[in-house]
């Protein structure tokens, strides 16, 4: 993926910002999110949106202060993960995850969940499975 | 002689003939494609330079290159960053194949034989750098962000941004280029017209085959107008029409797309193509990619219903354009 992002941005030197070109993200995570500004989250999933193009976690979590607040987690495209079997069962409300992201330009409680562990550790969603390809 | 050349050029033309095999017709007698077909493949559009002139891979070449790829699409995305905010996700999220397109080419392009885009024209060149400018000179000011291409790129209105971010186009349809997922299509023929169902994003490609001419040049569409037409075993697609802002790899409203559809056996579609765009590129350039059936159903993407992420680039602008305005009045 980083030969091919490396790729991507060489192009992208060349010209391909003007033309639409095979994606790898339906649109600019940057012009949402800003890089300055990483956020680390532990909380409880409250609810998963299976939506296209982007599929969003919400998870409350408790500040300092004892004070819950709900936050959204904009993650990648749901599509595959159907093919995959997955489902909207697949992450139940109460599961415990920690979010690594960036905070939302706008300043609401949004973030871009670039890594997803669950309450144990271990990596939600990581890797594919070669196999998958029939 | 006459008879030997013939025979020579429809076998260049049928890849079918001779292979004891002949494709299923529909009710009017053509072949037919009728069924879900995917192009999903990690087969790169262009031949990676270091490859030089090398068309196809050896079996051992294959593998190596086959493995490489999987581990790079499947590993944790920590590119540092902007990068990270860009391309957080890695292949679990997404589809693009696990293997290497069956004809074992180095890359989708067949022609010119270097297997890469020819450069563009100085004319288009021009054009872009001037678009280009533009941009620079508007992004000066606050409301713009890096678009996944790298590039600053205005955000703060729906009709700036991207056809992607904008649910219009991702660029896989004219030509049916994979991507990283929704690589799947659905044939659907009947008397006088083919249809493909595009699952990227939502395009329906409604061929007419009934010698019907195309529309006057003044109508132009996201993804052309094409007529179909068939040479024997082979469905040939002219679409003509383009609106510029299609800019099919940096190319413009004057693309010429000609692409052929062939069954090559049970499980195998042959899907070739060529871009002919004399304004923008300085000779045409062709690829092949043998597409393979596959399970459906083709999902709906409704690419807009839950395009949250469009409403917050819009308001991440505005936010960036009001901080901007506090920080003027507070200097005066």
């Amino acid at each position: 993926m980083i030969e091919m992002k490396r790729t991507v941005f060489a192009i992208a030197c060349l010209g391909l910002l003007w033309s639409a070109a095979p994606g790898w993200a339906h649109h600019s995570f940057a012009a949402e999110f800003d890089e300055n500004k990483p956020v680390k989250l532990h909380g409880v999933v409250t609810k998963m949106e299976w939506i296209n193009p982007h599929s969003w976690i919400h998870m409350d979590v408790k500040g300092d202060d004892g004070k819950v607040v709900n936050w959204s987690i904009e993650c990648g495209s749901p599509n595959t993960l159907f093919r995959r079997g997955l489902n909207k069962d697949s992450l139940p409300v109460g599961t415990e995850i920690n979010v690594d992201g960036y905070l939302a330009k706008d300043g609401e409680n949004k973030a871009n969940g670039r890594d997803v562990t669950l309450g144990d550790g271990r990596k939600l969603f990581l890797g594919a499975n070669p196999d998958a390809d029939k | 002689m006459m008879v030997r050349f013939l025979g020579i050029v429809l076998l260049g033309l049928l890849p079918a003939f001779g292979q004891n095999w002949t494709a299923p017709r529909t009710s009017d007698g053509h072949p037919s494609f009728e069924g879900i077909w995917t192009n999903k493949t990690i087969t790169p559009m262009e031949r990676p330079k270091d490859l030089g002139d090398k068309a196809f891979f050896t079996p051992e070449e294959a593998k190596a290159y086959t493995q490489a790829a999987r581990e790079r699409n499947n590993k944790d995305q920590r590119g540092g960053g902007v990068r990270d905010v860009l391309y957080a996700y890695n292949d679990f999220w997404w589809d693009s194949g696990t293997k290497l397109l069956s004809n074992m080419r180095t890359s989708i392009i067949v022609d010119p034989p270097d297997g890469r885009i020819p450069p563009l024209t100085a004319h288009r060149l021009a054009q872009l750098q001037e678009q280009a400018e533009a941009i620079k000179i508007r992004c000066k000011q606050p409301g713009c962000a890096i678009a996944n291409s790298g590039q600053l790129s205005p955000s703060d209105k729906p009709e700036e941004l991207d056809l992607m971010t904008r649910c219009i186009s991702f660029g896989t349809v004219v030509p049916m280029m994979p991507s990283a997922y929704n690589n799947d299509y659905q044939i659907v023929q009947g008397p006088g017209m083919v249809a493909i169902d595009t699952e990227m994003v939502h395009d329906v490609r409604r061929i007419p085959t009934d010698g019907s001419p195309h529309l006057p040049p003044s109508v132009r569409e996201w993804i052309g107008d094409p007529r179909g037409h068939w040479e024997g075993e082979t469905l040939v697609v002219d679409s003509t029409n383009f609106k510029g802002e299609t800019r099919v790899r940096g190319g413009d409203e004057n693309l010429h797309l000609i692409e052929r559809f062939t069954r090559t056996g049970p499980d195998t579609l042959l899907y070739q193509f060529t871009v002919d765009d004399p304004t923008a590129f300085t000779k045409p350039w062709s690829g092949e990619i043998p597409m393979t059936k596959t399970e459906g159903p083709v999902y709906e993407y409704a690419c807009h219903e839950g395009n949250i992420g469009m409403k917050d680039i819009i308001a991440a602008a505005k936010a960036d354009e009001k901080k901007a305005a506090e920080q003027a009045a507070g200097k005066k």
